[in-house]
């Protein structure tokens, strides 16, 4: 199950180490590819700032990653408990994909204020559709056979729903739940790009354009740790919690 | 105990006749089993009595009432074991009891004792797909059996499992069985299997589904594999074999 993780470790040094010695032999200028080191000095440097942003932007993936848990799961219940009602939702639920949602990000903030919540709105946006798509997939995949055993053991649909359904879901909910961690972290900088004060999606911007660009890649990889870190937060929540789930030979969930 | 009454039974999708004036009743403690060529209506009778599909014409009588939903006293083992994944052994075996609401405190001793009677013991918290095939096929039977049913229907319960699974299994539910009051109505392709296991055998027929005819096996219980040889055993098992290759093939024996 687990893979060794020297060899990209490895890989990653490697690259790391040649990157630095471009940047050493020849001659590019710092704001056009900073090396390792300036960004590694140039971070540091800030790091209570650094980690003030952080902590912004965390705060809007939190709420975005926890609103799309709680609107992506009922709905899904509801979907996938009536093909009348999933045939009126799932078109308009691809409609809110097609959306390019920097393109909506600007509008919401104006009908909205500039607050946390059209932030929060556009991480949820940008996350809750795998999870739907994925809750739905399981749902539907339970087996005939376990339906029916419901069925012979007189269990109502609701029981049905909760005794069956949502357990034999969990897997495919777990697959939608760390594709969404991981794109509620894309929602919430897309969402700091328009409109904040703060921010790493703000500290990017705001070094850009003064030249800082150590800073503005020091930003990125912060970016980059925190979706890995919501991804295996994701993963050992699985593990602890259902660890029939994780360890199945179940077939990950149809995206 | 199990009355049919003229019952047929069309299917809307496919415009299907399934079957056709099905008339049979079994007796309390009864052990019938049914043969039939495939796509004969074997599961389709199967599920008429569980209730879990309602006849179209004709009725299922249980113990004196009509079949109109699942009950609480028929239990049902289904062709694949059917366990839940996420749960282990003892969890499945105490799923049906537990989703009716009927667990009592001495559910789970009584389980384990039902798991450690088909050599499970020890199994109880293992996930099914740690188990082999039949060991999951067992737990999928203790699991009928808990329900304490006076209806036990069975759809080719050893029908994935090995030969010699199988044979053993066979003999271990007669055990089990002949310690019950239960009825037990069980489909299976085997012929050797139904004269084996029951008191009567029926055979049906195909297109639509209807009793070609019920052959009684008059061997002494306990039953077993030296039975085979018997004169009884072998004319019931010609019997049944005419009555379904009869229709396609030449007389030949
Ligand atoms: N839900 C259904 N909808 C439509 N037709 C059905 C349905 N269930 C069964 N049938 C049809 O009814 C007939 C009898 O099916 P059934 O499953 O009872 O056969 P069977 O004797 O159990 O066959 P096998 O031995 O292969 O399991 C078949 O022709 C089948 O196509
Ligand atoms: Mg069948």
């Amino acid at each position: 199950m687990r893979r060794s993780a020297l060899p990209s470790l490895l890989v990653l040094v490697v690259l790391l180490l040649g990157w630095e010695a471009a940047c050493r032999f020849i001659p590019i200028r710092e704001f056009i590819l900073p090396s390792p080191s300036a960004i590694w000095a140039q971070s540091y440097a800030v790091w209570p700032n650094l980690l003030r942003h952080t902590l912004a932007t965390l705060g809007t993936v939190m709420w975005g990653f926890l609103a799309s848990v709680a609107i992506s799961l009922p709905l899904a219940m509801v979907i996938a408990a009536s093909p009348a009602i999933s045939a009126a939702i799932y078109p308009l639920l691809v409609v809110t994909q097609s959306i390019p949602k920097v393109a909506l990000a600007p509008i919401l903030i104006v009908a909205l204020g500039a607050n946390e919540l059209p932030r929060v709105i556009v991480t949820f946006l940008v996350a809750f559709f795998p999870l739907v798509v994925g809750t739905v997939a399981g749902l539907l995949a339970t087996p005939p056979e376990l339906i029916e055993l419901g069925r012979s053991c007189r269990a109502s649909k609701l029981q049905e729903l909760t005794r069956i359904r949502l357990p034999f879901a969990v897997p495919f909910v777990f697959g939608g739940l760390k594709v969404a961690a991981a794109l509620a972290v894309v929602g919430a900088v897309v969402a700091e790009f328009v409109g904040a004060d703060a921010g790493l999606g703000y500290l990017i911007q705001t070094s850009m354009a003064f030249f800082k660009t150590p800073l503005a890649f020091g930003a990125v990889l912060v970016l980059a740790a925190m979706g890995i870190v919501l991804f295996q937060v994701v993963s050992l929540a699985e593990k602890l919690l259902f660890p029939w789930s994780s360890g199945a030979d179940q077939p990950p969930p149809g995206m | 105990m199990i009355r049919l009454e003229g019952v047929g039974k069309r299917f809307a999708r496919g415009d299907v006749e399934a079957l056709r004036d099905v008339s049979l009743h079994v007796a309390p403690g009864e052990f019938v089993a049914i043969v039939g060529a495939s796509g004969c209506g074997k599961s389709t009778l199967l599920r008429l009595v569980a209730g879990l599909v309602p006849p179209s014409s004709g009725q299922v009588v249980l113990a004196g009432t009509p079949v109109v939903g699942p009950r609480a006293d028929t239990a049902m083992v289904f062709q694949a074991p059917t366990l839940l994944p996420w749960a282990d052994v003892l969890r499945n075996v105490t799923f049906p009891l537990r989703l009716m609401k009927q667990a009592a405190g001495d559910t789970e001793a009584r389980a384990r004792a039902l798991l450690a009677t088909a050599g499970l013991a020890g199994f109880e918290h293992r996930l099914p797909r740690e188990l082999s095939g039949g060991m999951q096929q067992r737990v999928a039977i203790c699991r009928a059996l808990l329900q304490q049913p006076r209806v036990l229907l069975m759809d080719e319960p050893f029908g994935a499992l090995d030969a010699l699974t199988r044979e053993e299994m066979s003999l271990e539910l007669l055990r089990i069985w002949s310690g019950l009051q239960m009825a037990v109505v069980f489909v299976t392709h085997s012929i050797s299997e139904a004269v084996l296991l029951a008191d009567r055998v029926v055979v049906m027929s195909p297109r639509p589904g209807r009793v070609a005819e019920i052959v009684p096996v008059n061997l002494p219980r306990p039953r077993g594999f030296g039975q085979e040889a018997l004169p009884e055993f072998q004319a019931a098992a010609q019997r049944i074999r005419a009555l379904i290759y009869g229709e396609r093939l030449p007389r030949a024996a």
